[in-house]
């Protein structure tokens, strides 16, 4: 069952001099089991988007479907915990939320929260330290020791100890050297191949949408400029100037080849397609 | 957090913004001396119509005066109960039981929610109409001759402004770290007593590490761009007081005087 937001429009401050109009009547659906990026300009809305699919933000107009559960403006929704366990947000920066005197304990906290017994919820986080790559020799340790990006590990470990079935993540990689965005990126990857889990990505980096996700979303100034899948996206390079947004080396190679006389065809996006492209281009040529 | 009126600063195009920030502070300090001179009834009403001219010169809604003071309400209840049970003088009004209402009581009552009630409206009249920024360099200026006694005149002021500069960097740092927390199952409205104490310390952990990673994050930045505090500085911004501040604080002065002279007569 897809993420569905039908007309959602969330207006913050709303009835105050300080309104301000975040998502304007949205349609938007999104597929399950797949990787979507979300992407749009700072201040777009993408933030306000995301925070809607485990009712931290309610719309103030039009109603979204999570799961089997389905929010509306209209009435005031209770027991929010069942879908805030199976739809694991992660913050940008989520080190920032880290408390608990050790490790394990911190990843526990949400689980346990969720009901799970102490004991299963320390075996789970035991588990969930491995998944996130950090060794077991780190769960009695205290999260204030750990460096930047150890942190965000262990927060990231937090939510997926939750076990959700949709995990969204804002800007999971902000700030991580390119070998940890790397890492973090190809556990996305195994998380979703693995587990099936839905995974949506808030990002402004064009490289990883490009080699790690399924769909687009382009998010412009409170509307949803495009969604599409990502063979599509790349097609055009247009939309993402017009966004002032760096499209990929390899589609920004493609696109200069072209307008100096080259005629390689749009739906190339990958090095090895494009290398062998120009080869023949060359070749022929000659 | 964001309907939060006390303190607020509102941009208005209004005469009593444009003044000077220390002709402000000190009429709100005469003011306030005004506020306790015991001239009676006729003394409040002066005073109150002098606060109302003040908020319509200052192009202010009184709802948003009306807003201001709500968080005292519970206050003024609290001081309404304390002192109908305590005060025994004037006349009896009316007896429950063992329990009797004096008219003393009463009136005090009622001196005491009218002088807070005039205190708060002319202090967030003070601050809808000032910048921060401003008010500190005023109160920067006003502490300046008593750093001949050791009064350390720039660095309370520069304390004030990282305070008040900090708030709104706060507020939504909690606000983050509530959502979530709130995203790990964290239900600060309901739970029992344990999780609710969880659900704080949740919220309070992680907020002093980030409070003190600013602060941190801010000495460095300040002492890198070499800031000492004791040096003499310069600023971008120089007050100046003009025709329109010294007519202020003479009305001011002379409102004061007035009620003083009030008191005396009665």
């Amino acid at each position: 069952m897809p993420i569905t937001f039908e007309k959602l429009t969330h207006e913050y401050n709303a009835d105050t001099p300080f309104a301000y109009l975040a998502l304007d009547a949205i349609d938007l659906s999104i597929e399950e089991g797949k990787i979507t990026a979300i992407i749009g300009e700072t201040g777009s809305g993408k933030s306000t988007l995301v925070q809607h699919l485990n009712a931290l933000l309610l719309p103030t107009k039009g109603s979204l479907t999570v799961l089997d559960r389905t929010i509306t403006a209209v009435e005031k929704p209770k027991q929010l915990k069942e879908l805030r366990k199976r739809v694991g947000l992660v913050f940008q920066f989520p080190e920032y939320q880290l408390f608990e005197e050790t490790i394990a304990q911190d990843i526990a906290f949400g689980p346990k929260n969720f009901g799970m017994s102490e004991e299963a919820a320390l075996k789970q986080a035991q588990k969930m330290l491995q998944v996130v790559g950090l060794s077991e020799e780190y769960a009695e340790r205290s999260p204030f020791e750990l460096s930047g990006g150890q942190k965000r590990r262990v927060a990231i470990a937090g939510i997926l100890a939750m076990d959700p079935d949709v995990l969204v993540l804002d800007e999971p990689a902000a700030g991580l050297d390119p070998q940890g965005a790397k890492d973090m990126m190809e556990l996305f990857v195994r998380l979703n191949k693995e587990y099936n889990k839905t995974i949506l990505l808030v990002t402004h980096d064009m490289e990883h949408v490009l080699t790690y996700c399924d769909h687009v979303v382009v998010v412009d100034n409170g509307h949803i400029a495009q969604t599409c899948d990502k063979q599509q996206f790349f097609k055009d390079s247009t939309l993402l100037r017009k966004l002032r947004i760096n499209p990929p080396a390899v589609i920004r190679l493609r696109d200069e080849l072209n307008q100096r006389g080259f005629s390689l065809p749009c739906d190339l996006i990958d090095m090895d397609t494009l290398a062998k492209a120009i080869a023949d281009e060359v070749k022929a040529h000659e | 957090m964001n309907n939060i009126a006390l303190g607020r600063y509102l941009p208005i195009d209004s005469c009593i913004h444009k003044l000077d920030p220390r002709t402000k502070i000190i009429a709100l300090i005469l003011m306030m001396v005004a506020i306790f001179i015991p001239a009676g009834w006729l003394g409040y009403l002066v005073i109150g119509a002098a606060v109302l001219t003040l908020t319509m010169l200052a192009k202010l809604k009184f709802s948003f005066l009306w807003r201001s003071m709500k968080p005292m309400l519970f206050m003024l209840v609290f001081l309404l109960i304390i002192n109908v049970l305590v005060i025994h003088e004037g006349t009896v009004l009316f007896t429950l039981g063992s329990f009797a209402l004096y008219s003393g009581a009463l009136s005090q009552t009622l001196y005491i929610v009218v002088r807070l009630m005039l205190m708060i409206m002319l202090t967030t009249v003070l601050t809808a109409t000032t910048k921060p920024l401003d008010l500190t360099l005023g109160i920067e200026d006003l502490l300046s001759p008593f750093k001949v006694i050791h009064v350390p005149a720039h660095e309370i002021a520069m304390m004030i402004s990282i305070a008040l500069r900090f708030i709104p960097t706060l507020i939504e740092e909690t606000q983050r770290i509530m959502k979530a927390q709130a995203s790990r199952g964290v239900d600060m409205e309901e739970g029992s007593l344990k999780e609710k104490i969880m659900a704080i310390l949740s919220l309070i952990v992680p907020l002093f590490v980030s409070a003190f990673q600013h602060a941190d994050d801010l000495a460095n930045a300040m002492e890198a761009r070499g800031y000492v505090p004791d040096r003499p500085r310069t600023r971008y911004k120089q007050l100046k007081m003009q025709g329109k501040d010294y007519f202020t604080l003479f009305i001011t002065v002379l409102l004061l005087g007035g009620l003083v002279a009030m008191a005396w007569l009665s």
